[in-house]
């Protein structure tokens, strides 16, 4: 659906995005994340056809987004950050226009606008002119907008930024809920929504990309991933060499030392060690009491990578 | 096409639900009424038969004065405002091209001048259904200076119009465009002076008070229309290859 193929973005003597190649396939949800100034917003601006690229080439479902502008913009609903709309019209007022100039037919425009009325929950102000609006709501419009002519690909500049934890929680769930049909790509500050709604995430740095993956294989990437966390009757120093001695351990390090120690055990390179640490526990006979894998977040993940 | 209208539709629209476009009208609506009203009188209590209303209306001080202030404040929001909200990111993220942007807000823009103007017609229809005698009426006397009110008008438009692309500031597009009108129209003083004949002709060509005054005597001439035409569509091609240049060149 996106191919991106040395891409640079260069503004006034600045360079936004260098080199950077990465694809979305059809019926992906891909977050795309990056500190402030990484190049998101340049990156998704070129995607939906406002920006063109410095060099390299960039094509959504097939199409150049500079010589086929037009029918790239055919095909994708973008939401741009910071949400500009036009803040004396009205909601329906406002999506009826957004809707035929996208080429939405006259007929369908009815059933389009009442449908991303009621995905967005909308109704309750379809007549209130939007300069009126709270951010949420503001919000809400821009989603509807995106969505409205029924777009194969949505391009999402930080949609939940602004909303409330309810607001946040329907979004995600509108966007899971998109993701079944639509092909997404959304950039966002908030990393556990990522990690509850992405397939993919596309992690970028100074306009460069530092990862790309699922979030589990990411989670692996840093140390801490997959480290298995025991609180067992044991001196700590003896379980400690036992536990080094270990194939595939990296190390070991006891965080409690009494009576029950509780010792974290860090794998080689995210491979899986619970069952030979449970085999040694079972065969030295020590007391077990807490057993568990812990998971690096991605906000770990996002912290090693993006940092300088 | 489709989307040519739908922004038509949009522009038009907007104009009115903006309280400078009210101010306007109501200007525009006080200075027709007013002169047409001084004149009609006038010329009834002094049996002036030379001269028809039109053209004593279209060619007095009051007449410039709106016609030269109203073009910059109809137009100077047209782009400037698009770029300081942003919202020309949503439009041209949509897919439609520049010129069909361009050419539904100069066309919304110059139906709500006409829309302004229509005073003017109105009134005299109004006296010619009136009146217990039937006036003769004289189509070229009425329809011409109308005709030339709506070249000159759009001709200033399409200036505005392009002074507001390049700002994201309406008073500084508003101010842009009251100046380059305010000279064009100046141009015409140029052929009061000591100029030869051939210099004097040429200014003559491109005064606007001449050109008025021509057509109001009801005299159709090709050469305001040409002039007019290819000035609208140079300041439009303009305003297309700047918006498509922000965009491209950011």
């Amino acid at each position: 659906m996106i191919q991106v193929k040395d891409f640079t973005k260069k503004y006034a003597g600045f360079t936004a995005v260098k080199n950077i190649n990465f694809e979305v396939k059809a019926g992906e949800i891909v977050g795309f994340l990056g500190p402030n100034g990484a190049g998101k917003s340049t990156t998704m601006k070129v995607l939906a056809g406002y920006l063109p690229p410095t060099e390299g080439s960039v094509k959504v479902a097939g199409f150049d987004v500079v010589k086929d502008s037009i029918e790239v913009r055919r095909r994708i609903g973008y939401m741009p950050e910071n949400m500009p709309l036009y803040t004396d019209m009205r909601v329906e007022e406002y999506l009826r226009f957004r809707a035929r100039l996208k080429g939405v037919t006259s007929k369908k425009i009815k059933e389009r606008v009442e449908e991303v009325k009621n995905r967005c929950s909308l109704k309750d102000v379809e007549r209130k002119i939007i300069g009126t609006l709270s951010k949420g709501y503001r919000q809400r419009v821009g989603l509807a907008d995106a969505m409205v002519h029924d777009p194969e690909l949505l391009i999402l500049d930080e949609p939940t930024i602004g909303l409330d934890p309810h607001q946040i929680r329907s979004v995600r769930d509108l966007i899971k809920d998109l993701g079944k049909h639509h092909t997404i790509l959304l950039s966002t500050h908030i990393l556990s929504e990522v990690e509850m709604t992405c397939n993919r995430v596309i992690i970028i740095n100074r306009g460069k990309i530092e990862a790309s993956d699922t979030v589990d294989n990411l989670t692996k990437l840093v140390r801490g991933g997959g480290a298995i966390k025991v609180e067992v009757q044991a001196m700590s120093s003896l379980a400690k060499d036992k536990l080094m001695a270990l194939p595939d351990v990296d190390d070991v390090e006891v965080l409690t030392d009494s009576e029950w120690s509780q010792i974290k055990v860090f794998p080689k390179n995210g491979s899986d060690i619970r069952d030979t640490v449970y085999g040694l526990i079972r065969n030295e006979g020590w007391g077990l009491r807490h057993f568990n894998r812990e998971g690096a977040s991605l906000e770990d993940v996002f912290v090693e990578l993006t940092q300088d | 096409m489709r989307g040519f209208i739908t922004l038509l539709r949009k522009e038009l629209a907007a104009y009115f639900v903006s309280p400078v476009a009210y101010m306007v009208l109501l200007a525009c609506s006080l200075v027709i009424g007013f002169s047409f009203w001084f004149w009609v009188n006038y010329f009834v209590t002094n049996n002036i038969k030379e001269v028809t209303v039109f053209y004593a209306m279209y060619n007095g001080f009051f007449f410039w004065f709106t016609l030269i202030i109203m073009c910059p404040i109809l137009t100077m929001r047209i782009f400037s405002e698009e770029f300081k909200m942003g919202t020309i990111e949503m439009l041209m993220t949509a897919p439609v091209r520049e010129w069909e942007v361009v050419l539904a807000k100069y066309f919304a823009t110059l139906l709500f001048f006409s829309i302004a103007w229509s005073p003017a017609l109105l009134n005299t229809a109004w006296m010619h259904f009136a009146s217990p005698e039937k006036i003769q009426i004289s189509w070229g006397m009425i329809l011409l200076p109308n005709l030339c009110l709506l070249l000159i008008g759009g001709f200033y438009l399409a200036i505005g119009i392009f002074t507001s692309v390049l700002t994201q500031n309406q008073i500084v597009s508003a101010i842009l465009s009251f100046a380059m009108i305010f000279v064009l129209f100046c141009v015409g003083f140029l052929a009061n002076g000591k100029a030869d004949q051939s210099t004097q002709d040429l200014i003559e060509y491109f005064s606007v008070m001449s050109q008025m005054d021509t057509y109001s005597k009801g005299i159709l001439t090709s050469r305001p229309i040409v002039f007019y035409l290819s000035g609208i569509t140079f300041f439009l091609f303009l305003t297309q290859r700047v918006l498509l240049m922000k965009r491209l060149k950011a």
